[in-house]
């Protein structure tokens, strides 16, 4: 059992992983994501494709606001710009899906330049702001450039497969999210051990501080703006090949918001965090309608006809809860039941 | 010409609405130093309760405003008390969060109690007046008189009485201010329950202008453009900023095609923010190293 953390080399510090015992946990959790299908039903595994694609959302986002410290609320921006890349590209001009997953993720990156610039002079609470404008922008344009997009009438995707699997089927889109969810999360974890990464967390904990140590602020927070989006682009298009018809009402507001909660809920700034609050919170509505469906009819006749009230509401007592009472939120819980175990009986 | 005459009117009347909104958002922010994201959520809620009261004790429309004004206040303390107080000290980005959080709940509360259809909103005359050769609706005009009316107050609150000045000290210098002896818990409290007293007000006239339907928290979201135009910190900017907006949104539907006044305020906050990062009213932060 380790008693804390003994670091005793600048290299023990930058390590992907410290312990072989987290090694051996973490092949567990994947040999059982793996093993997952075998014995799953087709609802579940949907269920856990979304908790995935979430987590490559959360994953990103975590980059931007919880590692360089630039507030967005923008989130559903890029999904929708991602979904829509890979669905236009797939359903109207027939690229192949190795083309398409890519496109999404790199127009997103660029398009994100376009916020990223204006946000090199603003902080706070003036950027959440304007990538809230910039999400309400981007859904508009989607609906009136009717031509490209199709508006309103969405798009529908056609069949696709990958390596002779059909992704529409739950089983292969597991294991083909599965594989981008890890991709990310070792994106995400390198890049925090790298000079990049560090460069970003000086910029959060300080960013004039972090310009007199000669980080170039521009460079970096436009990086992080863009691999942020990167990644959520590639959610969206993930989005998209699961949900199978993209239109704009599946990317409101409410969806930045809950991407924030994710990471928040996890514990900012923290990728283990990100991938906790991002499980947590996609299969929280799902706990919901269990709960409501053991008290019954008429809890249940409510529950369907205010799903999104009653989801709403779910994610806002989340929020404030865990903000009042812990504020580092689910990696906070995970650490300090850590500190428990070791410590006890005594309290530190 | 007329038609420009038009489109400015109109875009006056509605930009009245985002004024009331936005002084609301820049009360609180300069009091406390963060953005309510759950104004618009108020002005919901309260538009709710005032058309329940007012169906339910066939109230005119000023008894109306007494009525759900006071009810807004101690809503807005109770929220306040229960949601930002605990928060005292945390980081900023943590209380604009649980106001994020707020505005989702009570969105959802409240369309779970009165439900998802909208409501003609009773109580006001609706023949048509004519300034000029130009219609208005009386809701209109009230709107408008109750901007004025509120930004009068405002700069009156504010440079005049002692309770005003010493918000404004509690905005220069949390820590000063307390020094002084000045309640800054107190004063909080104070800008939120005024705050929401004007998104009573807002949400009346609104509802009245239009529909009171669960999509009315929007309007918040879209009174942004305007408190930045203003600049968060300035009251009295805010409302001139919901003018400004409010004919900008309506010159770009009018002469540059159908669909763009949704988006016509968030451009124009964007192009704002890039030339001024601070608002065109709101006071340039200096940071020294």
């Amino acid at each position: 059992m380790r008693t804390g953390h003994f670091k005793e080399s600048y290299a023990s510090l930058v390590a992907l992983n410290d312990s072989h015992v987290v090694w051996a946990w973490t092949a567990v959790l994947l040999a059982g994501l793996l093993a997952l299908p075998l014995f799953a039903g087709n609802y579940p595994l949907s269920l856990a494709s979304a908790a995935l694609i979430a987590v490559v959302g959360a994953v990103g986002l975590n980059l931007l606001t919880g590692t360089t410290g630039l507030i967005s609320i923008g989130q559903s921006g890029f999904l929708a710009i991602g979904a829509y890349t890979n669905g236009l590209l797939l359903a109207d001009y027939d690229w192949p899906l190795w083309a398409t997953m890519p496109a999404a993720g790199i127009l997103s990156a660029l398009i994100s330049l376009l916020v990223g610039i204006p946000s090199l002079r603003l902080k706070g609470l003036y950027l959440a702001i304007t990538t809230l404008a910039f999400a309400f922008i981007v859904t508009h344009i989607i609906l009136y450039a009717e031509d490209i997009t199709h508006g309103p009438n969405g798009v529908f995707l056609p069949k696709v497969t990958a390596f002779g699997f059909d992704l529409s089927r739950d089983r292969p889109f597991f294991y083909f999210t599965l594989a981008f969810t890890i991709l990310a999360i070792l994106l995400a974890l390198n890049l925090s051990r790298t000079r990049i990464g560090r460069a970003w967390m000086a910029i959060r904990d300080h960013d004039i501080a972090a310009r007199v140590m000669g980080i170039d602020l521009v460079r970096y927070k436009l990086l992080a703006f863009m691999i942020s989006s990167f990644i959520v682009g590639i959610a969206g298009a993930l989005m998209s090949l699961q949900i199978r018809f993209v239109n704009t009402d599946v990317f409101g507001l409410i969806l930045s918001i809950e991407a924030l909660a994710m990471i928040i809920l996890g514990g900012l700034g923290s990728i283990a965090g990100a991938v906790l609050g991002a499980v947590f919170l996609s299969l929280l509505p799902e706990v919901i309608r269990l709960a409501f469906e053991t008290f019954g009819d008429p809890s249940s006749t409510t529950y369907t006809t205010y799903v999104y009230e009653i989801r709403g509401i779910a994610y806002g007592v989340v929020i404030v809860a865990f903000l009042r009472f812990k504020p580092e939120g689910l990696i906070g819980l995970w650490r300090d039941a850590k500190r428990y175990w070791t410590n006890w009986p005594l309290a530190y | 010409m007329e038609f420009f005459v038009l489109l400015v009117a109109t875009g006056l009347v509605s930009g009245a609405a985002y004024g009331m909104i936005a002084m609301g958002f820049a009360l609180i922010y300069k009091a406390t130093g963060v953005v309510n994201f759950a104004q618009g959520e108020l002005v919901m809620l309260t538009a709710y309760i005032a058309f329940s009261i007012a169906t339910s004790f066939e109230l005119s429309f000023f008894p109306l405003l007494l009525v759900t004004i006071p009810i807004a206040m101690v809503i807005g303390l109770l929220l306040e008390r229960i949601f930002i107080r605990p928060m005292l000290g945390e980081p900023v980005f943590a209380i604009v969060m649980v106001t994020i959080g707020l505005a989702v709940i009570i969105r959802g509360v409240t369309i779970m109690i009165w439900g998802p259809d909208p409501f003609e909103f009773p109580g006001l005359p609706t023949t048509v007046i004519y300034l000029g050769s130009l219609p208005f609706y009386p809701a209109q005009l009230y709107a408008l008189g109750a901007l004025a009316v509120l930004v009068l107050a405002a700069w009156a609150f504010l440079n005049r009485s002692r309770v005003g000045i010493a918000m404004r000290a509690v905005a220069a210098n949390e820590k000063a201010a307390l020094l002084m002896g000045i309640g800054v818990p107190r004063i909080h409290a104070l800008a939120w329950s005024l705050s929401s007293a004007i998104a009573a007000v807002a949400g009346i006239l609104f509802a009245a202008n239009f529909k009171l339907g669960p999509d009315l928290w929007f309007q918040g979201l879209k009174s942004f453009p305007a408190v930045i135009l203003g600049g968060l910190d300035s009251v009295i900017g805010a409302a001139i900023g919901g003018l400004v907006i409010g004919v900008i949104e309506n010159m770009a539907q009018g002469y540059l095609g159908q669909g763009l006044r949704e988006i016509a305020g968030f451009v124009v906050i964007v192009l704002v923010l890039m030339i001024r990062p601070y608002g065109l009213f709101g006071e340039r932060e200096i940071e020294r190293v």
